[in-house]
């Protein structure tokens, strides 16, 4: 007879809902697998009979054809074992039918007839919950983080006997494990390090300065300057800085990193992520990609974060002019023959780099101008014109005074964001940095004065459109920043300064 | 005049006669002009050592050669202050009717010819062309450019002024070179200023030849903190007259008999001084050299934003340029 189990797989960022259609008829023994299996699908067959046979029931001994729908995308994933093993006893009336009805099946086996937790499920318990699914039955393991969606039904299980038991009503379900309030040292991007705290910065004031305005207005900055000048120090800070995830956003994030296996320990990701590629990533590890079924990259891990590059002229040319469409676009759009996908890209990008070969920077430097000009090219144009904030460190002052703690700026930043969520409310963007180049005449209305020292510094400086639009944004940043309504003129010239000729 | 050419080639070495042929035609055919010692208008004097055996012209304007010439030369990593002094002493010597001569380098070279341009360009629009302009002496055949980012350089050159060389068409870039052409440009010049130079540059070649050749030598005094000073510095040390104006050229060439001091009565000193007291305090702490704006603020006590408000206020007023974050005074 045929049973039908409702799964899901992970396609991209999102949940597929897929059907496992299992018939067993009279017949030779015999087994058919279709419906587009990938490698791991087509072996489920093995880890299904002996999960089976381990769990004292047996492997129908006659004609047996599973089908994966919708047929046309290529099945990947190990989720599908579960539902394959519940689809074959139901099939073969060891379970009852109708049991599963409006539930939704996810989990692999073991050997041993063990379910094991598999990435991903908060978006594939979030698919099947809008697909209709009242209850979803999930690897105990993973039962915290398939009860984040909520509005479903969870029925977590140890193995693939108490699952049997729990269906047929001879059982219970296994509890939800009650995660950890703390999470264990270090695991997990949910951990309360929030990196180093601005007030052990000395000096350094110009560089401070622009890291608030990036946090507070989202411009991607770029930091210029000698080994040991406090680049990676301030990028490190820049964590403490910025307020927690708001609950939607942090939904995003969670979801991202359930997809990508991270240990999200079953609860929300409420810090924003912080990912420091090391300079030999390649571009499909950046921006994601890879043959087949296409991974997440660097560049959607720091969704709603931060991306922090360091040593940006040492990335390959090849991997940095990837990264111009996520930072135009916001999403990463990754073609491949077996299938094409939008992964969400919304990240603040921080890069440093030395200023020269030499590393000293003016005024001490003594590179050729020729060997500045070949480390230049490393950094495309169009890619550095991306950075609306692009600042040089001073030399080192080690009898400077520290600035402001991180909670004092962190305010700042807090009430700047607010500001701009109140001006953007109802649009579809909620930061000055986000605003598209042809509505900022609207969004950001200029007094005349300023639009006439944006004029006249754009003149000076022979900027081109997107420069001045730079300046334009960043300014509105400033104002925020001050608590002023208006932009005034003198924010105008501030901007400009923090768009220098850094290298 | 072929025949002549073709045989002015053959007697460079390592050039046998078919080849001398095909030069000859190509040099006919740019328009070059070939010139050996004895010839009329051969820029060298008969009684300088290793003298080129034939030099080579390019240019619009081979009348430049006869004003007075004064080279200009330095290091090709010149900072904003060398950059800038070279680009004036090569305005301010082409506006007084001087030729610059030069090596169409990267840095103080490519700015005194810029400045020697201007001059020039600045001449011929009010419609009294200059008797002077630039001389770029290259250290490769005339068909090649080099540094290639100064394609544009060169041609100006050529429109305003000549181009020279001692080695046949083809000749390619390479290190040993650029000193023995350094010798020509010594004895092309009446007076040799260096701007900028670092302790082992080609300058300090250019400065040797030229005391060899009994010119005289004139050299900027630099921070002892600048790297691209040491050289200029050391030439001090040796007995090169400071230059401490552009005036000190026209003395050292006998034009006139005292300085005039422009330096210090002229653009610098006639620059409008800023209005507002943050700006004149962030003046008074850069003094005259370059600072981080974070030290500006350090030094004045002012906040950053200010400091950054007052920095532009001098850019404004000329007062001061920025380069990669840095502030300089001008």
């Amino acid at each position: 007879m045929l049973a039908c189990v409702r799964s899901a797989m992970l396609f991209g960022v999102e949940g597929l809902i897929v059907d496992v259609e299992v018939h067993v008829s009279t017949g030779l023994p015999s087994y058919t697998f279709v419906g587009l299996p990938d490698a791991a699908v087509r072996e489920a067959r093995d880890r299904v009979r002996a999960a089976l046979l381990s769990s004292g029931l047996s492997w129908p001994q006659r004609r047996v054809t599973v089908n994966l729908a919708p047929s046309g995308v290529r099945k990947s994933g190990p989720g599908l074992d579960l539902p394959f093993a519940l689809g074959l006893m139901t099939a073969s009336e060891e379970l009852p039918a109708g049991v599963l009805d409006g539930v939704g099946v996810l989990g692999e086996l073991g050997l041993d007839g063990s379910l094991r937790s598999i990435p991903g499920v908060l978006v594939m318990v979030d698919a099947l919950r809008r697909s209709g699914a009242a209850a979803v039955l999930v690897p105990a393991d993973n039962a915290a983080e398939a009860a984040l969606v909520g509005g479903i039904r969870i029925l977590p299980a140890r193995s693939l006997a108490e699952a049997r038991d729990a269906l047929k009503g001879e059982g219970d379900w296994a509890p939800v494990h009650a995660m950890p309030s703390e999470p264990a040292d270090g695991d997990g991007p949910t951990g309360d390090d929030s990196g180093p705290d601005l007030a052990i910065v000395r000096g350094l004031a110009g560089a401070r300065r622009a890291l608030e305005v990036a946090a507070a207005g989202g411009h991607h900055l770029l930091m210029v300057g000698r080994p040991g000048a406090g680049k990676t120090l301030l990028a490190r800070c820049l964590p403490s800085i910025l307020p927690p995830l708001e609950s939607e956003e942090a939904l995003e994030v969670t979801k991202i990193h359930s997809a990508a296996g991270q240990a999200i320990c079953g609860r929300l990701v409420r810090d924003r992520p912080f990912r420091a590629p090391h300079h030999t990533a390649s571009a499909a590890a950046l921006v994601g990609g890879g043959s087949g079924r296409p991974s997440l990259g660097e560049v959607s891990l720091a969704h709603h974060g931060i991306l922090f590059m360091d040593e940006l002229a040492e990335f390959a040319p090849t991997v940095l002019d990837a990264l111009r469409q996520p930072l135009e676009d916001r999403v990463v759009r990754i073609s491949r023959q077996a299938a094409s996908v939008t992964f969400p890209a919304n990240f603040l990008l921080i890069a440093a780099s030395n200023p020269c070969p030499c590393g000293l920077g003016p005024p001490d430097c003594h590179c050729s101008e020729a060997n500045r000009a070949r480390y230049r090219r490393r950094l495309s144009a169009p890619l550095v014109d991306r950075f609306d904030l692009r600042v040089a460190l001073g030399p080192a002052a080690p009898g400077a005074p520290t600035g402001a703690a991180s909670s004092l700026v962190k305010e700042r930043v807090a009430e700047a964001m607010s500001r701009q969520r109140a001006r953007y409310r109802g649009r579809r963007w909620r930061q000055n940095a986000r605003v598209p180049a042809g509505a900022l005449g609207r969004a950001i209305p200029l007094t005349p004065d300023a639009d006439q020292a944006l004029r006249d510094v754009a003149e000076r400086r022979g900027w081109s459109g997107r420069g001045m639009a730079g300046v334009h944004r960043v300014a509105r940043t400033l104002a925020d920043l001050d608590g002023c309504a208006d932009v005034t003129p003198q924010h105008i010239v501030l901007a400009a300064g923090l768009r220098e000729e850094v290298l | 005049v072929n025949a002549r050419v073709a045989t002015t080639f053959a007697r460079l070495p390592g050039i046998d006669a078919e080849r001398a042929e095909a030069l000859a035609l190509r040099a006919v055919r740019r328009g070059t002009v070939v010139m050996t010692p004895g010839d009329p208008d051969f820029p060298i004097a008969d009684d300088v050592p290793h003298a080129p055996a034939v030099l080579f012209l390019e240019g619009q304007r081979p009348e430049v050669l006869r004003a007075p010439r004064v080279a200009v030369v330095g290091t090709r990593a010149a900072s904003v202050h060398g950059l800038t002094d070279a680009w004036e002493l090569g305005a301010f010597l082409g506006a007084a009717g001087i030729t610059v001569v030069s090596g169409l380098a990267i840095g103080v070279d490519g700015a005194a010819h810029h400045g020697a341009i201007q001059a020039a360009e600045a001449a011929e629009q009010r419609g009294e062309p200059s008797p002077a302009g630039p001389v770029g002496v290259v250290a490769t055949g005339l068909d090649v450019v080099y540094p290639r980012r100064h394609r544009a350089l060169f041609e100006r050159v050529r429109r305003f002024g000549v181009l020279l060389g001692e080695q046949p068409f083809g000749v390619t870039p390479e290190r040993g070179r650029f000193p023995v052409r350094n010798r020509i440009i010594a004895a092309l010049a009446d007076v040799v200023v260096v701007i900028e130079a670092t302790l082992k540059g080609g300058s300090r070649i250019t400065a040797e030849r030229a005391l060899d050749y009994g010119r005289p030598v004139l050299a900027m005094p630099g921070s002892r903190r600048n790297p691209a000073a040491a050289g200029c510095n050391a030439l001090l040390a040796d007995g090169a007259q400071p230059l401490l104006d552009p005036s000190d050229v026209l003395v050292a060439l006998g034009i006139t008999p005292g300085a005039r001091r422009l330096w210090s009565t002229g653009p610098a000193a006639t620059k409008r001084s800023p209005a507002s007291t943050a700006a004149q305090s962030v003046l008074k702490a850069l003094a005259g050299e370059t600072a981080h704006p974070d030290q500006l603020a350090s030094r004045t006590g002012l906040d950053p934003g200010q400091v950054a408000l007052a920095v532009e206020e001098l850019v404004a007023l000329g007062c001061a340029t920025r380069d990669r974050g840095f502030v300089w005074a001008t």
